[in-house]
């Protein structure tokens, strides 16, 4: 290209003057010189020596073999050379045709010198971009920072030439630089960096938020010593969030193949790389969170599906007893419960608990309340022992958790038409008649847990078939509303009085189709646990 | 909701501001536990400004009262409300305490 413009303009030149020119250049020290452009074409010149071609501005003359030359070094290029002559024919002085041409080639000169410069920053333009573009790709990618983080690196240090690379990231709690991945660097031989570290680089990079030039014989310190090899460009790695800018770790760049010094445009390569992979550890710790909050939001379903399985159907106690029961936990898993037990001929066990406070503290004393209160129902048929025995088993749990459980346990002989029961600390044990009376059977004992004693124990006649044992929990009674406003026990005792002829499945769902309607949308704060029992 | 507390001659009275619930149960616990360190014997909870007690709540007033005890002091409640008093009825709780109808009569039965 700037051959042929400088071919047209020398052979306008010689077509109006007869005077030969050319146009060499030394495109390297110690190369030889080459020819950019000559005229007349016919004849094509000998190379000049190049140690007689002037180094200054001043133009010299020259005998060639066919006469006089005139030679000038052309500027603004250091290594480029007009030649004219020999003496035209027209007898025009060569001074006169140098001071016309010299002035044209050298702004030919200029120009395609510019447009060179151009096309190099353009090429190394190009390679950044590509490199950006590369670790965008890396980055979309991979979910594990590690494998990125060691790509990232190949093509930086490949891009900047540098031999030795790291990506140091802060761990918070032992407040270090830990390397995530390194280049020319041995893994053994990359110890974490303190960040309070007077004297490294890298941790004076991370506190001050600021990149860094050092060069060789500058800030060496020990700790450093496996990361560098010479000079170094360490450039923090920053998270950019709504509330400002944090820093999150280091990249570090040195042992440089052309020896040269890292220069402004690579710090702000590297710091744009940087900026990327801060997004990346980001976008990594929140992915890594997420899935912890995936895992434990399945093992809470797993702890709730275990604790409903310990719960048993009605069909345990039929045919003696028609029982319909259910418990909503107010957590995932909560301290509610109640159990039921086919006896001795005709006798049936329905037990409710309550232990105080709800989440899986709560539910690990509920399962343990479960498994021992269905050993000690079959080894009597009498609620005062069953609950005395659970007392007993459940005493250290209890004493050391400071938790209580109020229970309540009935057992319904059908054969004798009676109802023995033993309460400590339950509120919500009624029996409704079969004409709609509604009997307390109030607490004879504190809860358990609260008092070292044995449990009182009470009976009562029992109508075969008409009566109903309804049983539940505070949970039910005090559930809210959006004004805040409680269900209340008595709204529960009607609901169930009204409906005391249906089946109890049907009973149970209509209480609960009325503490949805009554809840709304509010979650509720405690557990709900409802048993209705007809035997 | 707030406990604040007073001594008034030989007795530390505790007003209980709001609900005593899971979320604040183990500040009152904290709090009676260490002027029981300092040195208290006698406390008197008053739950005048108090509607709803939940089952930690009662857990907490009973583990106080066991502490208390062991150290040779005491614990008596004042002012609940009727939902209160059906609830601690209900539960047999009113066994474990003495429970006043007012601060003053609280005071005077120590």
């Amino acid at each position: 290209m700037r051959e042929q413009a400088l071919g047209s303009v020398l052979t306008a030149f010689y077509d109006a003057t007869r005077c030969p020119a050319t146009v060499w250049t030394q495109r390297e020290v110690g190369q030889p010189l080459t020819l950019l452009g000559a005229v007349p074409h016919a004849a094509p010149p000998a190379t000049p020596d190049l140690d007689a071609l002037p180094r200054g501005p001043e133009s010299i003359s020259l005998d060639g073999p066919a006469g006089r030359l005139m030679v000038a070094r052309v500027p603004p290029a250091k290594r480029a050379w007009l030649v004219l002559g020999p003496d035209p024919t027209t007898g025009l002085p060569l001074a006169n045709l140098f001071r016309f041409l010299a002035p044209v080639v050298s702004q030919m000169l200029q120009t395609a010198l510019e447009v060179e410069h151009a096309a190099a920053e353009l090429a190394e333009r190009y390679e950044e971009i590509n490199l950006l573009y590369t670790i965008s790709e890396i980055l979309g990618r991979t979910v594990r920072l590690e494998e990125a983080a060691a790509t990232i690196l190949k093509e930086i240090s490949e891009t900047v030439g540098a031999r030795k690379a790291s990506i140091l990231v802060h761990d918070r709690v032992t407040d270090t630089l830990q390397v995530v991945a390194a280049l020319g660097i041995r893994p053994e031989d990359a110890p974490p960096i303190a960040v309070d570290d007077p004297c490294s680089v890298s941790a004076q990079v991370f506190r001050s938020r600021h990149a860094t030039i050092v060069d060789g014989a500058e800030m060496a310190c020990d700790a450093e010593t496996p990361y560098r090899n010479g000079a170094m460009l360490s450039v923090p790695i920053m998270w950019t969030s709504p509330d400002g800018g944090e820093p999150l770790g280091v990249v570090n760049l040195s042992d440089r193949r052309s020896g040269q010094p890292f220069s402004a445009g690579d710090q702000k390569l590297v710091a744009a790389i940087a900026t990327q992979i801060g997004t990346a550890i980001q976008n990594t710790r929140l992915v890594r969170a997420s899935l912890a909050q995936q895992r434990l939001v399945q093992e809470m379903h797993l702890a709730h599906d275990l604790q409903m399985k310990l719960l048993p159907t009605g069909a345990v106690v039929a045919p003696d007893a028609e029982v319909s029961a259910r418990v909503m936990p107010a957590d995932s898993v909560g301290g509610d419960f109640y159990n039921l037990f086919r006896l001795s001929l005709n006798s049936t066990g329905a037990m409710i608990g309550d232990v105080s406070g709800h989440g899986y503290q709560a539910a690990l004393i509920m399962a343990l309340a479960m498994s021992a209160a269905a050993i000690h129902a079959q080894a009597s048929t009498d609620p005062t022992e069953t609950l005395a025995a659970l007392q007993t088993s459940l005493r250290d749990e209890l004493a050391t958790t400071e938790m209580f459980i109020s229970a309540f346990y009935g057992v319904v002989d059908r054969r004798l038409g009676e109802l023995r029961y033993a309460n400590t600390g339950h509120p919500h044990a009624f029996v409704i008649g079969g004409d709609g009376d509604i009997q307390r059977l109030p607490a004879l004992d504190p809860p358990l847990g609260m008092v070292t004693t044995a449990p009182h124990g009470s009976s009562r006649p029992w109508a075969t078939n008409r009566d109903l044992l309804l049983l539940f929990t505070d949970g039910v009674s005090d559930a809210r509303n959006r004004a805040d406003a409680r269900l209340g026990e008595q709204a529960v005792l009607d609901m169930v009085t009204t409906n005391r002829t249906r089946p109890t499945t049907e009973i149970v769902e209509r209480v609960f189709a009325m503490l949805s309607q009554h809840m709304g949308d509010v979650p509720p704060r405690d557990d709900l646990t409802l048993v209705v029992l007809r035997s | 909701m707030s406990f604040t507390m007073t001594k008034h001659v030989t007795v530390v009275v505790v007003d209980v501001d709001g609900q005593l619930i899971v979320g604040n149960r183990q500040e009152l616990k904290q709090k009676v536990l260490d002027e029981l360190e300092k040195g208290e014997r006698k406390f008197l909870i008053d739950f005048a400004r108090t509607g709803y007690i939940d089952s930690s709540g009662l857990g907490v007033l009973v583990s106080l009262s066991k502490k208390i005890r062991e150290q040779g002091g005491e614990l008596r409640l004042a002012n609940l409300n009727d939902d209160l008093k059906t609830l601690f009825e209900l539960t047999k709780l009113d066994t474990l305490f003495q429970i006043a109808d007012s601060r003053e009569r609280g005071l005077e039965s120590f």
